[in-house]
């Protein structure tokens, strides 16, 4: 179950980091940081 | 490089510096608070050495050990079950800085959910730690959550199901160490905890298990002890003489259908007499305002007072608030007013320790002169 709930995170880590190079909008950007900084501290399981 | 995929790796790297700096702050709450082994002190153990299940998990927990030179009864206190209940945790370490075993064993484990002093409650605006002045320098001691760390056991199901009862409660409450006894060697972290607490009760035959907590000053059990039908006379004995030194707390019997809880488990599954003790803190309350190092430290608080005034509280509060010192006295002097009375009854198998500080000493006095320096680095 754990590593099922780290992969949905690791995908979902991944498409937002797509999204900030996909897209030419930079508030979407900022906000796609702001996101990847908490799925990035529990992919590492910091937090 | 197009405009946006420049902006697109500022963001990135933005995010990676706020990431770096955030990460670094929580891993720093891993390290925990030096605790000084006082002259009393006989032996440190880990709880693994009574359930091996813990060994190398962040559940795994120091245990402290005074041993008298004469044979008597045993006591085991728990503190830090809830590490967001400071007065519980700095009790503790001041029973293990403190107390001189005369007759009988005192168990000490001061952070009994370790993993629960690794990270903090979310969107509580709770300090990381606070400071108590000494007349050494200060000592940080940490604000932890009131339940095992998310990273240590994760995910929660839906809807938590207490083992060997089938009680439900909400999924988080299956972090809660207070929830989880007597516990499971093959279960959750949280639970495998309270089974290596369980394991040490058993085997080193402990007479009492005190349990110590905090509560919202809106909770109705407060300055309060809660005892197990065995521990009644003993709790009861103990009420009388807190009394005589104009402490006011009530007793409560454990209610039966209230599970996972110490006063009910231990007294259930093991032949210790369980008492738990609550006295009142600001800072893990629902009215609080301000949430900082000062309301965990002073219990000052406007909107207590304000709550007070409506009849909402369970406990008086004043301008003057329920500072630590208070707290600790309070746990700490229960303690020995449970020694006390359990000496009256059985003579034969006393609990005797000295040194322990009074509750007029930390009125007067405060905290910190009461807290061994820590060692010189090296
Ligand atoms: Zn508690």
């Amino acid at each position: 179950m754990f590593y099922i709930y780290l992969a949905i995170l690791a995908i979902v880590l991944a498409l937002t980091v797509w999204v900030l190079f996909d897209t030419k909008k930079l508030s979407l950007q900022v906000t796609a940081a702001m996101v990847i900084v908490p799925l990035l501290l529990r992919l590492l399981m910091i937090k | 490089m197009q405009k946006h995929t420049i902006s697109a790796i500022i963001c990135l790297a933005g995010a990676l510096v706020a990431a770096a700096i955030a990460g670094a702050s929580f891993l720093a709450m891993r390290k925990p608070d030096l605790i000084v082994r006082g002259p009393g002190v006989t032996d440190v153990k880990m709880l693994s050495d009574w359930f091996p299940g813990l060994k190398g998990t962040p559940g795994d927990t120091e245990v402290y050990i005074l041993k008298g030179a004469d044979d008597g009864a045993s006591m085991l206190v728990l503190g830090g079950t809830h590490p967001n209940e400071p007065a519980g945790h700095i009790a503790a370490i001041m029973l293990i800085e403190n107390a001189q075993p005369k007759s009988g064993t005192l168990y000490v484990i001061p952070r009994a959910n370790a993993s629960g002093f690794t990270a903090n409650d979310p969107q509580e605006g709770a300090p990381q730690s606070f400071t108590i002045q000494t007349p050494n320098g200060p000592r940080v001691f940490r604000y932890g959550s009131r339940a095992t760390n998310p990273i240590h056991q994760w995910p929660d199901p839906n809807v938590y199901i207490h083992a060997s009862s089938g009680q439900t409660l909400s999924g988080s409450e299956t972090r809660n160490l207070n929830r989880g006894y007597p516990g499971r060697p093959d279960g959750t972290l949280t639970e495998r905890v309270c089974y290596g607490i369980v394991q040490l009760i058993k085997k080193e035959n402990v007479t009492i298990t005190v349990d110590l907590h905090e509560a919202s000053p809106e909770y109705p059990v407060i300055n309060a002890i809660v005892a197990h039908p065995k521990a009644m006379q003993l709790a009861s004995d103990m009420v009388l003489g807190l009394e005589m030194q104009d402490i006011k707390i009530s007793l409560e019997p454990s209610p039966v259908n209230l599970r996972g809880l110490t006063h009910r488990e231990l007294g259930d599954f093991t032949d210790t007499l369980p008492v738990l003790m609550e006295t009142a803190n600001a800072s893990q309350g629902r009215l609080r305002g301000r949430t900082d190092e000062a309301l965990v430290l002073t219990g000052k608080d406007k909107w207590y007072v304000r709550a007070e005034k409506l009849g909402r509280l369970y406990v008086p509060y004043d301008e003057k608030g329920h500072p630590l010192e208070e707290r600790v006295g309070r746990h700490v002097t229960a303690i020995s007013e449970l020694m006390n009375s359990w000496n009256l009854e059985h003579p034969e198998k006393p609990l005797e320790f000295e040194g322990l500080p009074g509750y007029e000493d930390f009125l007067t006095k405060g905290i910190g002169v009461f807290l061994l320096p820590l060692p010189a680095k090296n």
